[in-house]
């Protein structure tokens, strides 16, 4: 077989380069990256029990006893995906080895991990655990639910404000401690951002593909069904979905994703019309290929940039929405998350400002590092929408 | 746009009849206290008056024909009667207040309009001021930073800008320079229309009362929308600026102001025309959360209400009516379009 090699780079390699030269890019990816170390080492970084500690020569590694089975599977699942990305694989290859090994890790996990049921932080400040020979304790030493009773925490301590421990940012009314509590929510942002968008980019492709391609009646139907998803203000739509069905997370990221693929199908409607009669489309259709295969092996790859935009700022906008939801009192009732914790702010009694100013700024942070990446990912595959745009 | 009218409540009716339970048991459970028999007596009227009883798609086309200004007319046993053009609306009553939706909407819905009535002009103000000093300043110190800040302000979420502004400025620990809630102090509602001197002093009338009440939900509302509107007037104004007819009407020594603001603002308009469709959607959304911030009774605020409280012809009257607004902002920008260029003609 020959083998073709072609000198330069590729247009994937070209938008890549293009998108990286920016400040903002590297500040939004830098957020991101902090946002992902922060959610994979959430239990190592803010916990209220040693990381390691040596009692009478034995040394012991509390926290990984007290490891949950979604704490492990976030690890397992984190390393493999690192492991890919050291691997050459293409990237199918890559995301299906992934998908594999994250089921993989999910039944191990739900095999081998039985953590106790019961976690009474304040044992760990007892003498059980302080009369050691030597410690190590995680950065921020109280797990999110750690209301520090036995410490008699007032709670509503602005940062740095209280005697005998240390809260960088605070402490809720109940005493929990907000950058704590802020570490843990960054998971359940991440996984709503990628996942519920991930739902809508799966609707808005196969609908906005089959009408593109297919135009005509289909075309007809599937814009009234676009309409009917985009008259409605999402929020509304979301509040009825959330209202009438139940509010665990994962509910959470289909009613997301379901309620905004519009925007995606549009994209993929708009990019399939241009390209159902190019002739490589016409051969593949001529040599009998399978609907799938002309749909998404063929057309979709040649469609696929202003997708990926538009999924940027998607996932954005899927942060805020569950954001907005639990602000509303409609989110995730026994996980901490951002939204969650700015509507404790509105709700106190006086007005605090470290617990809005702190998940209100996690929120923001996301959205714009989001947002940032999508806008320079837009000028490097369109020039004519560029900042530049407008100069002959 | 009757179709897409339609296609809404259908949707919304799907969603609340796959709800787990039904309707019929939702709107029940509050009533905890009744007794049996009140219970069942409430559920036999329920079931007459929306047809509870019946399966999903049979009440979907009786609660059509409710709301329908045209069709059958139902007696009180819910028995269908000969049809009528001249029966008028009736949107149900609310189970959470035991009041017509009808009349609770009559009293939420200017609210809502008010709110986002005075934010639209503000929005476009300030974006087309903006967009344009940073596209003929173009590459310029105020331009980068505009550009800059204006995609910051746009993703600054509006619940994080209304706490905020709330625990600052209406905040007796910070400045208690605005009110808290509401949009009219109690004793304004006395008050005469227009600020004027009294025999007490200054009184500040309904008018600034309202207006003062006004600046922070206004505020919180519009930043996200001239953000956006900003970037757009800046590309559509870098656009046309280049053009020929305008090089054109330079070469024929126009002045500048004038070809800006005669010539390329005006063919400049159209994309932002496009957006105001849209906008409204995303206000109303907005609105929902600024509502529930400042405490103001408006639409949104009713919504959050009725789902929370699972009333169900709230919810769906509502949800409607939003499409329905929505529509309506689509059509008035068609209208706008023929205003703004004489080209575009709709036979």
């Amino acid at each position: 077989m020959i083998k073709v090699m072609l000198r330069g780079e590729s247009y994937a390699a070209r938008v890549w380069r293009k998108t990286r030269n920016g400040v903002g890019v590297e500040v939004g990816l830098a957020w991101i990256a902090l946002l992902v170390f922060a959610a994979v080492f959430a239990p190592f970084l803010a916990n209220s029990m040693p990381l390691l500690m040596s009692k009478d020569g034995i040394i012991s590694a509390p926290v990984l006893h007290y490891l949950s089975v979604e704490d492990a599977w976030v690890l397992a699942s984190f390393f493999i995906a690192l492991l890919l990305y050291k691997l050459k694989l293409s990237i199918g290859q890559r995301i299906s080895l992934f998908l594999c090994g994250a089921m993989i890790a999910a039944i191990l996990v739900n095999l081998l991990i039985n953590p106790p049921k019961l976690v009474i932080y304040d044992e760990f400040r007892s003498p059980a655990y302080t009369q050691v020979d030597w410690r190590i304790m995680p950065p921020i030493p109280y797990a999110p639910t750690d209301y520090l009773r036995d410490l008699a925490s007032k709670g509503l301590e602005a940062p740095f404000e209280s005697t005998g421990h240390l809260h960088l940012m605070g402490t809720e009314e109940n005493g929990a401690d907000v950058l704590s509590r802020m570490i843990h929510a960054s998971r359940i942002a991440l996984s709503i951002g990628l996942i519920a968008s991930g739902i809508a980019l799966f609707i808005g492709v196969i609908v906005g593909g089959l009408m593109g391609y297919f135009s005509g009646l289909t075309d007809m139907l599937g814009m009234r069904l676009v309409e009917i998803f985009e008259d409605i203000p999402t929020l509304f739509l979301l509040l009825t979905f959330v209202a009438f069905f139940g509010r665990s997370l994962y509910m959470m990221m289909v009613i997301i994703g379901i309620t905004s693929w519009s925007g995606y199908a549009r994209y993929v409607r708009t990019e399939f019309l241009k390209l159902r009669k190019q002739d490589y489309v016409q051969a593949a259709v001529a040599s009998g290929l399978p609907l799938s295969s002309i749909l998404f092996r063929h057309m979709l790859p040649n469609g696929i940039a202003p997708l990926l935009v538009a999924l940027s700022f998607g996932i954005a906008g899927a942060i805020l929405s569950e954001a907005t939801l639990s602000f509303l009192g409609l989110g995730v009732v026994d996980a901490p998350s951002w939204g969650q914790m700015l509507d404790q702010a509105v709700k106190s009694s006086s007005f605090n400002w470290w617990m809005a100013v702190f998940p209100g700024g996690a929120i923001f942070m996301t959205v714009f590092a989001y947002n940032l990446i999508g806008e320079a990912f837009r000028d490097a595959i369109d020039p004519k929408l560029s900042d530049d745009a407008g100069t002959e | 746009m009757i179709p897409t009218l339609l296609g809404i409540t259908v949707l919304v009716f799907t969603v609340m009849a796959m709800s787990p339970g039904g309707i019929s048991a939702q709107t029940l459970v509050g009533g905890m206290d009744m007794k049996p028999q009140e219970k069942q007596a409430l559920l036999n009227y329920y079931n007459k008056r929306y047809g509870l009883d019946k399966p999903a798609p049979l009440q979907y086309l009786h609660w059509l024909n409710n709301v329908l200004p045209i069709g059958f007319v139902m007696d009180e046993q819910g028995n269908q009667g000969e049809f009528s053009f001249t029966k008028g609306m009736d949107l149900g009553t609310s189970f959470q207040y035991g009041r017509p939706v009808a009349d609770i909407l009559a009293e939420r819905i200017p609210i809502t309009l008010l709110l986002n009535l005075v934010t639209i002009p503000v929005t476009y103000l300030i974006a087309i001021f903006v967009g344009m000093k940073s596209a003929t300043h173009r590459g310029g110190r105020f331009d980068v930073g505009m550009g800059m800040s204006m995609l910051a302000l746009w993703s600054i979420p509006t619940m994080l800008a209304g706490v905020l502004l709330l625990g600052f400025f209406a905040n007796i620990q910070h400045f208690q320079w605005f009110p808290t809630s509401g949009i009219s102090s109690r004793e304004a509602l006395d008050m005469p229309f227009l600020p004027h001197w009294g025999a007490t002093g200054f009184v500040r009338g309904f008018l600034l009362d309202r207006l003062w009440h006004l600046v922070l939900p206004v505020l919180c509302l519009s930043y996200g929308g001239f953000a956006a509107l900003a970037k757009l007037t800046r590309t559509s104004i870098l656009e046309n600026l280049h053009s020929d007819y305008a090089r054109t009407a330079r070469a024929k020594g126009l002045a500048e102001q004038e070809v800006l603001w005669r010539h390329v603002f005006r063919n400049s308009l159209l994309p932002l025309i496009t957006i105001s469709a849209g906008l409204l959607p995303s206000l109303l959304a907005g609105s929902l959360i600024v509502e529930h911030i400042f405490s103001i009774d408006g639409m949104g605020q009713l919504a959050v209400e009725a789902v929370k409280g699972r009333d169900r012809e709230l919810v769906l009257s509502i949800t409607w009516v939003s499409g329905f607004l929505t529509l309506i902002g689509y059509l008035l920008a068609d209208f706008c379009y023929t205003l703004a260029d004489p080209r575009v003609s709709y036979d």
